[in-house]
């Protein structure tokens, strides 16, 4: 039998190949669409997993993740310098690190920040953390060698940015990969951005506190006060760290905190929103994000199944056109003696190999896209989406072929139930 | 060997107002040659498939097959003693492309589970009796005449007791015709099988020990042929 049914496949190569490629696309699609949203979950959960708690200026949630956790370049509105003081000196803290954005280096986001972050978000690989306000950490994602000198450029170079001339910064140390967005992060000490783009130096700081709000909330690029803005000022690279946070630093988009306890860290969440500050966790605001994700995911979803329903109709559509092609040859195979089990078992066979073969490619075929589509994202982002089966995909499989199982019957009945005579007869 | 014993049969189509076959009652002698002759139209194909349990005749009808009556069978059951008692050969042949000659004897055979261990070499010595040496040879690169002779070694495989052949010369040209007869008339001799030949073909119908010859459904002539089988 099974001799008869690989004859039979062989001599009708290419409709079975068309059959199998149809299949296999259409479960490609759903695959695709399944794994890719999980990773998309997976990966960013586990981005944001390492940030507890972040606190920044009224305004939106969502962007205030997306700008300190995966370090989306935007303008965010700044809060009082005086805050990352508070948080750091909170017997309730592990650690608090500010960060300060606005700049990069080919592509690579420059972000300000203190010893505190490069210390606990990852061990070093290699090199030293930045001692001076001229030095720098690089994520593992940044192919820079150490020692290397980067001029930031404000904004994205991309679009155009100036480059500052007054400072750059040499690398001293590398870390370990984290997964994260930080990985293609450039890592320099919050004192320089701050002095770089006028805000820093504790003599006239108050010269510049409301013109560094405004400079910072239009951190676009290229904008047009820049030029005769605010002074640059001039940055010794070997000045010390000072990193004794007091009332008097300048306004910070956001500083990432690390409580100590749960229950810190949500007596700290309740203590620092409202009064200026706003306090999320970024495991609350992705769930949230999830849900709109989890909408994008069922419209994916219905298109890939509205695919696949045409494609069961077509296959099934071609497999009775099939059988009625074979009318004869079924008869024949009957009146030589062939029980009519004989008979089922072939076409069913036949159709649910090709289906069976199908579906097998189709999971290859999406777990091969989603692959790709998270190695493009992560080279991007610097977030890695892992794309991995779970065994629940075992129920879905399972199901799938129980169900094409099914579809494959219908031939098959058909030329179980037609009679030989007649099938000779035509 | 199988004798026959028809009685009472009927068959007819919704729509149609005579029978097709109508034949009150008919007996063969196991071992005999018989061939059914007629125009096109007569009977003669329902009448093969009233014979081979293909086909249901109307109630109260009887198909007496040895000590076996099919007309009273399931069809599962009349599948699995045609299998095991007919050896059937068609004008069409009706072999499966794809597979070697020796593949297509052994499949009916294969595809019933009824496969007896010896069967692979009677397969071979089948394909040598009528005249073929290339087991392995693919069916779509034969000749016709070829593909007759492998279709009457399929039909011999499992020593059948009654060997049906259904215009069994009619698509070959004269050559391969007479072959395909001898062959036919020879092996249902040495394997002792009683053998029915639906023909036009005078050749090979001359051959044979009684004709019957059907019109619009019922036996018109009935006679025994005075010319033995060669």
């Amino acid at each position: 039998m099974t001799r008869f049914i690989f004859a039979d496949l062989r001599r009708l190569w290419a409709g079975s190949l068309v059959v199998v490629l149809l299949i296999a696309f259409a479960t490609a699609l759903g695959v695709a669409v399944t794994l890719q949203e999980r990773a998309l979950r997976l990966g960013s959960a586990r981005a944001a997993d390492r940030f507890d708690l972040v606190v920044g200026a009224p305004g939106s949630e969502t962007q205030l993740l997306l700008s300190s956790v995966f370090l989306q370049p935007s303008p965010l509105p700044l809060m009082p310098g005086n805050v990352l003081g508070k948080l750091a000196a909170d017997p309730r803290v592990a650690w608090a690190a500010p960060v300060g954005f606005g700049d990069s280096f080919s592509g690579y986001p420059i972000v300000g920040t203190s010893t505190a972050l490069t210390t606990n978000l990852s061990a070093l690989k290699e090199g030293r953390v930045f001692s001076k306000a001229g030095e720098a950490v690089i994520g593992a994602a940044v192919t820079l060698p150490l020692g290397y000198e980067v001029k930031p450029t404000h904004g994205l170079a991309a679009l155009g940015g100036e480059t500052h001339t007054e400072l750059a910064y040499r690398i001293t140390g590398r870390m370990a990969a984290t997964g994260t967005s930080w990985d293609r992060a450039i890592l320099v000490p919050i004192q320089s951005v701050w002095s770089l783009h006028g805000m820093g130096g504790h003599a006239d700081e108050h010269d510049h506190a409301a013109e560094a709000g405004e400079a910072h909330n239009a951190e676009e690029p290229g904008h047009e006060d820049h030029a005769g803005g605010h002074g640059h000022g001039h940055v010794d690279p070997d000045a010390p760290l000072d990193e004794n946070w007091t009332a008097e630093a300048p306004g910070l988009p956001a500083i990432l905190v690390k409580p100590k306890t749960i229950a810190d860290a949500y007596k700290l969440r309740q203590d620092y929103r409202g009064n200026g500050t706003l306090a999320v966790f970024p495991g609350e605001v992705l769930t949230n994000l999830y849900a709109t994700l989890g909408d994008a995911k069922r419209v994916l979803s219905a298109v890939a199944v509205g695919a696949q329903i045409l494609v069961a109709a077509a296959v099934l559509m071609v497999t009775v056109m099939h059988i009625g092609q074979r009318r004869r040859q079924i008869g024949a195979l009957r009146a030589f003696g062939a029980p009519q089990s004989a008979v089922l078992a072939i076409v069913w066979l036949e159709l649910f190999i090709l289906i069976a073969l199908g579906i097998l490619f189709g999971f290859a075929i999406g777990y091969g896209a989603a692959i790709l589509l998270s190695a493009m994202f992560s080279g991007e982002s610097g977030i890695v989406l892992p794309v991995g089966f779970i065994r629940d995909d075992l129920k879905s499989v399972a199901a799938i072929v129980l169900f094409s199982a099914m579809l494959a019957l219908a031939p098959a009945l058909l030329a179980y139930r037609q009679s030989p005579a007649a099938a000779l007869r035509a | 060997m199988l004798s026959l014993e028809l009685s009472r049969i009927s068959v007819s189509y919704p729509g149609l107002l005579s029978p097709v076959l109508d034949i009150p009652s008919l007996s063969i002698t196991a071992g005999s040659r018989i061939a059914v002759t007629g125009a096109s139209g007569s009977g003669k194909s329902t009448l093969v498939n009233v014979l081979t349990g293909l086909e249901r005749c109307a109630t109260g009808g009887s198909i007496r097959w040895g000590d076996a009556d099919i007309a009273g069978m399931s069809e599962r059951g009349r599948d699995r003693w045609r299998g095991a008692h007919i050896g059937l050969i068609m004008q069409d042949f009706h072999l499966f492309p794809g597979l070697s000659a020796v593949d297509n004897i052994l499949l009916p055979a294969r595809l019933s589970r009824a496969m007896k261990p010896g069967d692979p070499d009677r397969a071979l010595m089948l394909l040598y009796a009528v005249g073929l040496c290339r087991a392995d040879q693919k069916i779509e690169t034969m000749s016709r005449g070829e593909m007759q002779r492998v279709a009457i070694a399929r039909a011999l495989l499992r020593k059948p007791g009654v060997l049906i052949a259904d215009e069994p010369t009619a698509s070959l040209d004269s050559e391969s015709g007479d072959a395909v007869s001898r062959l036919l008339i020879d092996l249902s001799v040495s394997n002792e099988s009683t053998l029915i030949v639906v023909s036009h073909d005078p050749r090979l119908t001359g051959q044979l020990d009684r004709r019957i010859t059907l019109s619009a459904g019922r036996v018109a002539s009935d006679r025994a042929h005075r010319e033995k089988a060669a």
